[in-house]
């Protein structure tokens, strides 16, 4: 494959508060997480040359977010393409890797990946469980929701690796601790695993506080060719590796006699891509920081295997060693990760590569991973389908 | 004259007692009573399968009901179709008539007298509620009876049919919408003209006729008439141990009196089948079945009135309880995949040989792109499975169980018959399943139907055995 890597910087990032956010309308989400991406990258509007937008589900949110149009209208811009990117969870990264390949490829020099959705004008159960419930097939999966979509994994993982309840309520446990360091997230509260456990059961063995909330929310970035970069001006993060993968369908693995219900082949593909790219061969040491998609706490989990930072069935020895908390070996969702940030699904991505650029650029706080030099994103969605892998490096 | 060659049954696993429905004034009455996903079609299509197992291939079909799911299309059409039999069969429906179980029968015989047909395959089922708090009064028993017509030796033979129609009901009369009871003067003038003319007609004798089955409510008032035609009640009246036990089950019962009498009786039997007319079918058992379908049944007894509610989809009564919630189905899409949906025809890849029931044109394993049809069983072993807390329901929550079935294939289905989810019912990885084929959505009035499954080895096994193939 032709141009592994593909020098792409991103010289802008951005993104609102994520939570219930009623003062909110989705325009307003698109304008903070814009205007705030672009100042921070020194650019005017008129000098984007194309965006590209992410919104997962339009349909269950407030019907914004079906063309690239509805980026275009509340920032005024107009006159350049717009492109409205679904892929479930992983709709943000997707936002982002095609505007690096159309830098890469020479269409554009300045380019925009702004993720938001908008979930909490409705009642809960009225937008991604109504989806489960009252549109998709009228037999595959019925009687799931997205929660006992993974819940089957994690029941399958318990009894296959002796990973305990505890250890999955180890995940919620040690996002909700790094939330509280983060004053956008949804949920600022720190919690025990006894908490975890005594929440109400959403689908076994998960429950609430294994499940992260839906959320309003937008990020941005803005990215240039890295030959573009003006060191005088930017503080930029470098695009080492993009990968994704469709490697399932979304209800192909329930009727599929050769899926384990252990691992998402999803990640892994996109691993490697996005590893090959960047010339990792050893994960745990040559990243620093991850933002995993913990859209429920056992995802996480399975996700350690999946990114290669331990061996299949090792995963538990992570959470209870705490190597993936701040100030372990490799820390993992010190934004709070989903289960504090919430999830605006088209949003989430970007957010992620929001964070990590920040741990990159020295400038995230309290919650800062010292010394973070490289970093990695991973979204999973559709419900093990589709995974994305970007990985982030503050040097060229 | 035709056989009947084979037959088999199909009650719910549920049964509630008089007690519960009236507590303190209940007769000792018990009644099978359907899941919330049972209706005519699932009990119908359990007792069908099973029938059909082994052949022979039904050139008819014929649908008896007084208690229709369907008010324009044929259930006959509609179980030929879940079946899988041939297209353009004669499927036609007895729909909503008092007898309308031995109508059936007395038309199959007729058709198989006509040449015309060889094996016609009979269904008659019984799903109705009386009105909330009428329960006492009116209730009946849900069931379902498959039976083979054939111009083959059998079980039993139908020796003679007659019908006797008559204009004048039992004990009804009308005001306005409603049918009143009044027992006065047209119970004894219907009885004579329903069941007094056949008897006379017919004009048993003891010691030719051999047993006497009457099938009615009104039962009572034909044993004058056996007395006075010289029969003893307690020797030539068969009894009836199908209603204490499950109910009276409208139009599958004459068919279950017969049943029941094939399996407890040997020689000539007449059949009385007596409400607003009287058909009269006289049948000669040639051999006991081998195996007994009205025996050692095991049913799960409800436990409170407000469960039977729950049952029928009345009330709500649990934090996340049940609502009317309008989901997405097609009957297109149904059609189009029915291979997939309704058959369990699965792709299996030649060379890994994973099987695949969504259509993949490449293996997602191998990369094999050639693949062979598997018919899936209806039996397999719990892979993996969650229990879901927000799916409605009435008896939340939704179990949904990752099965692996034997012989190959994975299905994931939703857990059914889980009212009382107790220990016997808990299911886990590993435990043993079988698919049954249920209403899909609660509360969807549009024949959408999926399977689901069922855990094995427990109450109601019996009843559903049958998939054990």
């Amino acid at each position: 494959m032709k141009n592994n890597k593909k020098n792409i910087a991103i010289i802008g990032v951005g993104s609102t508060p994520f939570g219930d956010l009623f003062q909110y309308s989705y325009d307003d989400l698109v304008r903070e997480a814009a205007s705030t991406a672009m100042k921070d990258a020194g650019i005017d509007p008129e000098e984007l040359q194309a965006a590209w937008l992410s919104t997962a589900f339009p349909e269950i949110g407030v019907f914004k977010g079906r063309s690239g149009m509805d980026l275009a209208e509340p920032l005024g811009i107009f006159g350049i393409p717009v492109t409205r990117v679904s892929n479930f969870c992983a709709s943000g990264a997707d936002a982002i890797r095609n505007a690096a390949n159309a830098l890469a490829a020479g269409e554009c020099d300045v380019a925009m990946a702004l993720g938001v959705e908008k979930l909490r004008d409705r009642s809960p159960q009225d937008s991604i469980v109504k989806m489960m419930v009252e549109l998709s097939h009228p037999f595959y999966q019925k009687g799931f929701t997205a929660a006992g979509t993974f819940a089957v994994y994690a029941n399958r993982m318990m009894h296959e690796y002796g990973v305990s309840r505890e250890d999955i309520a180890s995940v919620s446990v040690k996002n909700h601790f790094h939330g509280v360091m983060n004053d956008k997230a949804h949920y600022r509260t720190k919690c025990t695993i006894e908490q975890v456990l005594a929440s109400p059961m959403v689908a076994d063995p998960l429950t609430l506080m294994d499940s992260c909330p839906t959320t309003d929310g937008a990020a941005c970035v803005i990215m240039v060719r890295a030959e573009d970069v003006d060191n005088s001006k930017h503080k930029p993060v470098y695009i080492d590796g993009i990968g994704l993968s469709i490697s399932t369908g979304w209800d192909l693995p329930f009727f599929d006699s050769g899926h384990k219900f252990l691992s998402f082949q999803a990640t892994r593909d996109a691993a490697a891509m996005a590893y090959r790219q960047a010339g990792i061969t050893r994960p745990m040491e040559e990243i620093d920081l991850v933002e995993v998609h913990d859209c429920f706490s056992i995802v996480e989990l399975l996700t350690y295997e999946d990114l290669g930072f331990c061996r299949t069935g090792e995963a538990k020895d992570l959470i209870r060693g705490k190597v993936t908390q701040l100030g372990g070996e490799l820390p993992v969702n010190v934004s709070g990760g989903l289960l504090s940030c919430g999830h605006p699904v088209g949003a989430t991505g970007v957010r992620m590569v929001v964070e990590v650029a920040t741990h990159l650029r020295g400038q995230a706080g309290v919650r800062q991973v010292k010394d973070a030099k490289r970093g990695l994103t991973h979204n999973i969605g559709g419900p093990g389908a589709i995974a994305s892998v970007i990985i982030l490096n503050n040097e060229n | 004259m035709s056989e009947i060659i084979k037959y088999h049954v199909a009650f719910p696993e549920f049964r509630v007692s008089g007690q519960v429905l009236h507590p303190g004034q209940g007769k000792n009455s018990r009644q099978c009573i359907c899941y919330t996903d049972e209706d005519l079609i699932t009990l119908s299509f359990r007792a069908c399968s099973a029938l059909l197992n082994g052949g022979p291939e039904p050139d008819a079909v014929l649908f008896a009901t007084s208690t229709p799911v369907f008010r324009d299309r044929y259930h006959a059409s509609f179980v030929a179709d879940l079946l899988g039999l041939k297209q353009g069969i004669l499927a036609l429906d007895i729909i909503s008539t008092a007898r309308a179980g031995s109508d059936a029968l007395l038309l199959a015989d007729k058709l198989i007298g006509s040449g015309e047909y060889r094996n016609i395959l009979l269904v008659a089922a019984h799903v109705d509620f009386p009105p909330v708090g009428e329960e006492f009064r009116n209730a009946t028993g849900h069931a379902a009876v498959a039976m083979i017509l054939s111009a083959d030796k059998g079980l039993a033979e139908i020796s003679s049919v007659q019908s006797y129609s008559s204009a004048l009901a039992e004990e009804f009369y009308y005001k306005g919408e409603k049918t009143v009871y009044d027992p006065r003067f047209a119970r004894a003038a219907g009885f004579k003209a329903n069941m007094a003319d056949a008897w006379k007609k017919t004009d048993p004798k003891p010691g030719q006729t051999g047993k006497i089955i009457i099938n009615s409510p009104y039962a009572r008032m034909a044993m004058s008439l056996l007395k006075k035609s010289g029969f003893d009640t307690d020797q030539h009246l068969f009894k009836d141990t199908i209603a204490p036990m499950v109910g009276h089950t409208g139009a599958c019962h004459a068919l279950l009196l017969m049943i029941s009498a094939m399996e407890n009786c040997q020689g000539s039997i007449l059949l009385f089948d007596y409400l607003n007319g009287t058909n009269v079918i006289g049948f000669k058992i040639n051999q006991q079945p081998a195996e007994t379908r009205l025996s050692g049944l095991d049913f799960t007894e409800i436990v409170s009135y407000q469960d039977y509610l729950k049952l029928r989809k009345q009330g709500d009564f649990t934090d996340i309880t049940y609502r009317t919630k309008e989901m997405f189905s097609s009957e297109m899409m149904m059609e189009r995949e029915k291979d997939q949906l309704l058959y369990l025809k699965a792709r299996e890849c030649t060379s890994c040989h994973t099987v695949f029931l969504i259509k993949t044109s490449r293996c997602h394993h191998c990369h094999g792109t050639d693949f062979k049809v598997k018919k899936l069983a209806r039996t397999g072993t719990v892979y993996t499975l969650t229990a879901e807390h927000y799916f409605p329901s009435s008896f939340p929550p939704v179990n949904m169980v990752v099965i692996d079935l034997d012989g190959g294939g994975r299905v994931t289905v939703q857990q059914t018959d889980n009212m009382y989810p107790d220990e016997e019912n808990r299911i886990k990885i590993g435990d043993r399943v079988e698919l049954v084929y249920r209403s899909m959505m609660e509360n969807d009035r549009k024949p959408n139907y999926f399977w689901k499954c069922k855990k094995m080895a427990r109450k109601g096994a019996k009843n559903a055995k049958e998939n054990e193939k």
